[in-house]
């Protein structure tokens, strides 16, 4: 249906005009250039032909792309470039594009500038914080003023270290004493870790010391001190962060100097990208000497396009409808309403080549499902707006801008439920002017009001549900008549529908007794022939007595029909949640009464009840929306596990380069 | 012994039991705090690795929150039932319909709370699906989607019933 045709596309050429077809290729954007590892381990061809390298080239235009992310990063930090809400691509013609290009030599000196810059305030970084820990490190020590010089004379040495917080300082000190001659310990300080200890000992008596040290748990360390005092260190230390700090300020003053380069940054960022890209994808060549190879898949529509293309070079190439046995990748084709819905398809899984792009079908009854599930006039109103302003505000493209052109139309079926059912912002017309004005205006319910008659919605619900549920077997059936096997079709799908239309139509003509007799009989009839069909084919395909037995476990499956079925009442309860939660607040709102505090009060209540409101049910709208497709309908029929259409073209991040033919 | 009984007695009027009927209704949201808090573990989890999947992973912690919410409406319209809010003062119930209000809460506070709890795990593996495969975040959805049907029927179940009772 709306899954566009493939061709096969091969090419051989000359290896000079490689380069130039590359870009062209690229350009262009409509041929996806696949691998050729099959041809490489066939005999015939290898002796011929080998892989083309790209890797090369690709490293290299990698690296440079590396560093002018690197730069863009630093730029963007320091610089405050507000980042937009979501991500677009900037319209630029080539022209602009390839003008500032021109310019590439002074681009990359500015790029190592940058580069350079960021490894300085790296390094500026590392010193701060060395510093730091030399700081941290000494300031247990700061009253300590015996320089380092004096640490180790000829006779004497000084040894620093700690002791657990635990033990008792001056129990220490005693045993020490006792235990060596001629020591002089001293405890410097102490926080609540550890007791900061110096000890000044002779060196023959260095045996005694450690073995006394030892046995109290005296831990040695080297204090971070090249010459002078701790005090001398310390203000160094702090000399030095000052000046670090001044350093990292000119860094930071000299990034943010290239604030006006951004963009230009970003230009060359995306031409790197293609470079990047135009040489990886010469992995998927095959060359000889002077010659190369190429194969592709394109959708049929751009078949004179790559002709055209094709006729200016020197070349031979053919194309080709795809074999049984080929996967080719799928696009999407779908009018202007379909195509955003194209995202809930995608979201779930492409659809096999040779299956069926569901998403016309389910369009409308998602756009339904999700209206009346938030069921709001307002909410709606709010939806469309928000989403409009969206798409006029950002050049959004791809899944982004089909998401926000889905929730443009789910917004319109919000209103339209919301209308039906009487609901803006819940009852806040009504409980505003009962509650300030004394008087009571009702924003008009078309329909009815489904808090009040819960049972019609429920039913209605189920009847919507049912409908979706026969458009999907609908679909399966027209999928085997497409396949030449009609009477596939109707063993899988029409006895179900006269099974289960005939029993509607006995048990809908037993609970209305004005329907004329002939609905009953004809009901019976109905349900009994799609019953004795289902019981008679739905074993076919299996062996033996299974043949038999197999019809009837297949009937059995009217429980997942029903089951199917009531599933649609997440239509009627979560339509409720939005109305009765918005009444919530708009009731908590009014409980202050007509007053100047009853108004603040349904202020407050208003603005943060509702926008709370609209976003969880927006949400609970869109999973539920999805669950009903992905699950009750795609179920019956949808074959997935297609690769998605991927052309080799210009992937840039932040321009898109606007062709001229147009 | 006496004492008590009189204590019972007028304790056990139907006001008091519809009114338990809302409490116990609201109680869902325990449910929906358990899940929300074991999808956001995961959730924090994920963001840690990478930042950028704040948003995603907040939509799927959102998820096991709608109980609490069906819990609440359930409360609310029997408040509003009773007219403890937007009426003139309660009616006075007797002790039937009060034991009907009060059964008819059952459904959203058993069901509500322990599917929110199995919605948080669910929403929980989704979460660390988008960690490693952020595109697939509709799949995760709806693998938490499946365990609310069962909430939205007794959310349904309660409604009806609810709805059903004249006062």
């Amino acid at each position: 249906m709306a899954i566009a045709k493939m061709k096969k596309l091969s090419v051989i050429g000359l290896s000079r005009e490689r380069e130039v077809l590359v870009k062209e290729f690229m350009r262009l954007g409509v041929v996806q250039i696949s691998e050729q590892d099959a041809r490489l381990s066939d005999e015939h061809w290898s002796r011929i032909v080998k892989q083309d390298d790209g890797e090369t080239a690709a490293v290299k235009w990698d690296t440079e792309l590396e560093r002018v992310e690197n730069a863009l990063a630093l730029v963007d930090r320091f610089c405050e470039i507000k980042k937009p809400l979501l991500a677009e691509r900037k319209a630029i013609k080539k022209q602009d594009f390839e003008e500032v290009l021109a310019s590439e030599y002074d681009i990359r000196r500015d790029v190592l500038k940058l580069t350079r810059l960021s490894r300085k305030l790296a390094h500026a970084i590392v010193a701060e914080n060395r510093a730091n820990v030399v700081k941290m490190s000494l300031f247990p020590w700061r009253e300590y003023d015996i320089p380092t010089e004096h640490f180790s004379t000829r006779a004497t040495q000084i040894w620093q270290g700690v002791i657990p917080a635990t033990s008792d300082s001056s129990d220490f000190l005693k045993i020490l004493a006792e235990k060596t001659q001629y020591t002089d310990a001293e405890v410097v300080y102490s926080d609540s870790e550890q007791h900061y200890i110096s000890i000044m000992f002779l060196v023959q008596t260095l045996e005694d010391v450690q073995a006394a040290l030892r046995d109290l748990g005296f831990n040695r360390i080297t204090l971070p001190l090249a010459q002078g005092s701790v005090q001398e260190a310390l203000l160094a230390a702090e000399q030095e962060l000052t000046d670090i700090a001044a350093q990292k300020e000119e860094i930071i003053g000299k990034i943010r100097e290239f604030k006006e380069f951004e963009p230009t940054l970003k230009l060359y960022h995306d031409e790197l990208v293609m470079r990047r890209d135009c040489a990886a994808v010469r992995e998927n060549f095959l060359v000889t000497d002077s010659t190369f190879y190429l194969e592709g898949w394109f959708p049929r529509i751009a078949e004179d396009k790559i002709q055209a293309l094709l006729a200016r070079h020197t070349c031979y190439y053919e194309t080709a409808d795809p074999k049984d046995d080929e996967q080719p990748p799928v696009l999407l084709l779908n009018g202007k309403l379909a195509e955003p819905f194209e995202a809930v398809t995608k979201l779930y899984s492409y659809p096999d080549y040779r299956g069926i792009d569901a998403t016309a079908f389910f369009a409308l009854p998602y756009a339904l499902f999700f209206g009346m599930m938030l069921s709001d006039a307002a909410y709606g109103l709010l939806l469309m707006g928000i989403t409009y302003f969206a798409r006029k505000k950002y050049a959004l493209e791809g899944m982004t801008k089909q998401l926000m052109d889905m929730f443009f139309y789910c917004g319109i079926f919000t209103l339209f439920w919301g209308v039906m059912f009487g609901s803006f912002f819940g009852d806040l017309i009504t409980v505003v002017s009962s509650t300030f004005f004394a008087k009571t205006v009702s924003f008009p319910t078309l329909w009815f009001n489904p808090v009040e008659e819960p049972m019609t919605l429920l039913i209605f619900s189920y009847g919507l549900g049912l409908l979706h549920i026969f458009l999907a077997m609908g679909l399966s059936g027209y999928m085997s008549i497409r396949d030449g096997q009609p009477l596939e079709a109707l063993f899988d799908v029409g006895f179900w529908y006269m099974l289960i239309i005939g029993l509607l139509l006995y048990l809908g003509a037993g609970a209305i007794p004005s329907l004329p007799p002939i609905a009953l009989t004809l009901g019976k009839g109905l349900s009994i022939a799609g019953a004795l069909g289902i019981i008679c084919t739905a074993g076919r395909h299996n062996k033996g007595i299974a043949r038999i037995t197999g019809g009837f476990t297949s009937l059995y499956g009217i429980t997942g029909y029903l089951s199917d079925v009531l599933s649609y009442s997440r239509l009627l309860a979560l339509g409720l949640a939005t109305g009765v939660i918005s009444s919530v607040f708009n009731t908590l709102g009014s409980l202050g009464g007509p007053t100047l505090l009853g108004a603040i009060l349904m202020v407050i209540a208003f603005s943060i009840g509702h926008p709370y409101n609209f976003a969880i049910n927006a949400l609970g709208s869109f999973v539920h929306s999805c669950r009903l497709q992905y699950v009750e309908f795609f179920g019956k029929f949808y074959q997935s596990g297609g690769i998605g259409f991927a052309p080799f073209c210009e992937n840039t991040k932040y321009f898109k380069i606007i062709k001229e033919e147009q | 012994m006496e004492a008590l009984t009189m204590a019972a007695e007028s304790l056990l009027t139907g006001n008091f039991l519809a009114l338990l009927g809302a409490a116990l209704a609201a109680l869902a949201g325990i449910g929906s705090a358990i899940g929300v808090g074991i999808a956001g573990e995961a959730a924090a989890g994920v963001t840690a690795e990478d930042p950028s999947k704040f948003g995603q992973a907040l939509l799927l912690q959102a998820l096991p929150g709608t109980q609490g919410i069906y819990g609440l409406l359930i409360a609310f319209m029997i408040m509003n039932k009773v007219g403890v809010i937007g009426g003139d003062g309660m009616l006075e119930l007797t002790l039937r319909q009060g034991a009907l209000i009060l059964t008819s809460s059952l459904p959203v506070c058993i069901t509500g709370t322990l599917s929110a709890i199995a919605q948080g795990k669910t929403a929980a593996a989704g979460i660390m699906m988008i960690g490693k495969r952020p595109e697939e975040i509709a799949k995760g959805m709806v693998y938490a989607a499946m365990v609310e049907t069962y909430a939205v029927l007794a959310l349904l179940a309660s409604f009806l019933m609810l709805n059903g009772i004249t006062l």
